[in-house]
């Protein structure tokens, strides 16, 4: 039982991260498809910097500033070039899915993947089993709680999801939706790079080129299916987790009888339930056009 | 005339301003920028040959954007393109076990009509869930892909699997010569012949019939088709399933034609830089063609830059991808140097 719980918090963890930058995106009214070039460019940067200072701290660091960075980009093509965010999203996507290729294979040479000699430091044996899982994973409850407190019960929060909600109302009281966006954004960035710092240097400690491999989407998609609500969605990534953790366990049970690829479409499968589930229970169809674009443009 | 003229400079300006962030990234990366675009340009369009190469990539591309563009037009965000791409070769590598040893006159297009039937199953289901239950399409089409690309892992390396077959990309067994539609180079007049097909009707489609222009008023103003009395969810689930046969089309013609046989993961950005071309093209038929040309140009120079230039083809994903970044942006600064005036569609 605990290595199955562990095996969830294990790959739950950076998802969730990744999640709650979706979650303030979207109450702050844009639909962040960055997400997976976000957390691989925080994955990719986390080794790179292991290798080149030789610190987790210095790493993270540098993974949060290219992920703020590339976040600053979006907001700018996004809000300022009034750019589709859906397609801005996807851009942003590839050029980190094909940047950090290309950047692992300018500094290392021609390698599919690098490993780093060491990750983020483990809990250690204090707490028994659980001792393997990175601190960052211990963390993470804190930080959804934070984000919760964030979104919900603050006046900055409040003013985000106005701007989000109704930017005419919103500039109205005198707030700016565009700054909204940027710091809605850019904390995104920094939540991003922890993610992708957990994913490859939690439990890994490596980067293989095109390694998130649709986790960004997926936690877009948790977003969608947990209403943009930080507790909802944290759940919805945690389900997600679950359910890719039953299928690699049921890969080593029925693996002769089921053919894993096909198991492997289960987390897959998942979002799109998860998906319609929520459009079910809020009702009614809504043109995707109509809220996929920034809603003062 | 003139304004679609001016968006296609607009198109131009950001696709340039892309080419800039391009060589930052580039020259951030370790390289030097000017000999990548340089590289990519010779690779592309400069060297003996490689227009023909172009063309070869055009032509798929160019189909599949053109069905893009129907579901763009009608305000569906289908971003599945590449999972249907897979489907509909899937499905015309199954076909063509079934019907193996039959006359080449009808299994050929026995191939192609399964594929394109596969394509547009893959856009059936997202469609049904968008227009039935309101589910958001940006999402399942995308987990779409990801399905049909772990289906096509599966069926190459299960039912389909080539067992002479070496190397580590597992593949389908080859498609018997008599049932190619062109050589290795996958630049034969049945393909050409399809593609300009292609273009014709959808052009008649788009432009010259009440299922076109209400489908492109539905990506507009839904309930403003609604309420003039046209079914907006067969309009919907109509375009859903063209670009999906379009993008299975494609799929059948990369199976049948140069590659013939499919392979685990093959074409990976086939959908993504299909979906580039419909929007550089501003959805237009004719301007798809134009843009298919360009994108084609480029994936040809991503096979040319490892091998002749030693550079790697992860600049061409990079270079798609920072077009997508800007190509929709809309400046005020930029309209307003051109004389755009109004809200542009």
């Amino acid at each position: 039982m605990n290595e199955i719980i562990i095996a969830i918090l294990r790959s739950g963890t950076p998802l969730i991260y990744v999640t709650l930058a979706g979650v303030i995106a979207q109450r702050a009214g844009v639909w962040n498809l960055g997400l997976e070039g976000l957390m691989i460019i925080g994955a990719c940067a986390t080794i790179v910097g292991i290798m080149l200072t030789n610190s987790i701290l210095a790493a993270i660091l540098i993974a949060i500033l290219m992920c703020v960075l590339a976040s600053v980009l979006l907001w700018f093509v996004i809000d300022r070039l009034k750019a589709n965010p859906i397609i801005a999203g996807l851009g942003l996507t590839g050029l980190g899915v094909g940047g950090t290729a290309l950047a692992v294979q300018s500094i290392f040479g021609s390698q599919a993947s690098v490993t780093a000699p060491f990750g983020i430091p483990k809990l250690g044996p204090a707490f028994g089993a659980y001792g393997v899982l990175s601190i960052s994973v211990a963390a993470m409850p804190f930080v959804v709680f934070g984000i919760w407190v964030l979104l919900r019960r603050t006046r900055f929060g409040l003013r985000l999801a106005a701007c989000g909600e109704h930017p005419f109302a919103a500039r109205s009281v005198g707030a700016n939706p565009s700054r909204m966006r940027l710091v809605a954004l850019s904390i995104g960035g920094v939540l991003c790079a922890i993610g992708g710092a957990e994913l490859a240097a939690g439990s890994l400690q490596f980067f293989a080129q095109g390694m998130t491999a649709g986790r960004g989407f997926m936690a877009f998609a948790a977003v969608i299916f947990g209403a943009s609500h930080p507790v909802g969605a944290t759940s919805a990534a945690l389900f997600f987790a679950v359910v890719g953790a039953l299928g690699i366990r049921a890969q080593l049970m029925f693996g002769d009888k089921i053919p894993h690829d096909l198991l492997q479409a289960l987390p897959y499968l998942a979002t799109v339930f998860g998906v319609w589930l929520s459009g079910k229970l809020r009702g009614g169809a809504k043109a995707a056009s109509s809220f996929a674009e920034l809603k003062d443009q | 005339m003139k304004d679609s003229l001016l968006t296609v400079v607009r198109s131009l300006i950001f696709v340039a301003f892309a080419l800039v962030l391009c060589a930052l990234v580039f020259q951030f990366a370790g390289y030097n920028a000017p000999t990548m675009l340089w590289a990519v340009a010779d690779g592309a369009f400069l060297r003996s040959g490689a227009i023909e190469q172009s063309l070869r990539w055009a032509l798929p591309l160019f189909i599949t954007a053109v069905g893009v563009g129907i579901s763009f037009r009608a305000g569906f965000f289908n971003i599945g393109a590449q999972g249907q791409f897979y489907v509909g070769a899937i499905c015309a590598a199954f076909a063509a076990e079934a019907f193996k040893g039959g006359p080449a006159f009808l299994v050929i297009p026995a191939l192609i009509i399964a594929g394109m039937l596969g394509g547009a199953l893959w856009a059936l289901w997202p469609g049904l869930l968008r227009l039935r239950s309101g589910t958001d399409e940006v999402i399942t089409t995308l987990m779409g892909n990801f399905m049909a690309g772990l289906l096509l892992v599966y069926v190459t390396s299960g039912p389909l699997k080539d067992p002479s077959g070496s190397g580590q990309q597992a593949s389908s067994r080859p498609l018997d010569a008599a049932y190619r539609i062109s050589d290795s180079l996958g630049l034969s007049p049945t393909i050409i012949g399809i593609a300009v097909a292609v273009g014709i009707l959808m052009w008649l489609l788009v432009n010259r019939t009440a299922f076109g222009v209400l489908a492109s008023l539905a990506g507009r103003n839904g309930t403003m088709v609604e309420w003039q009395g046209a079914r907006l969810w067969k309009l919907g689930l109509s375009s859903f399933v063209i670009s999906g046969a379009l993008a299975g089309l494609a799929g059948t013609i990369e199976f049948m034609g140069p590659n013939g046989r499919i392979a685990s993961g093959f074409l990976p950005a086939h959908g993504f830089t299909a979906i580039l071309i419909a929007l550089v093209a501003n959805l237009n038929v004719v301007g798809t063609a134009a843009a298919a040309v360009f994108f084609g140009g480029l994936a040809s120079a991503a096979l040319y830059l490892p091998i002749m230039a030693g550079l790697p083809a992860a600049a061409i994903d990079i270079i798609n991808a920072a077009i997508a970044l800007f190509i929709t942006a809309r400046s005020k600064l930029v309209d307003k140097v051109l004389r755009l005036g109004g809200r542009p569609s």
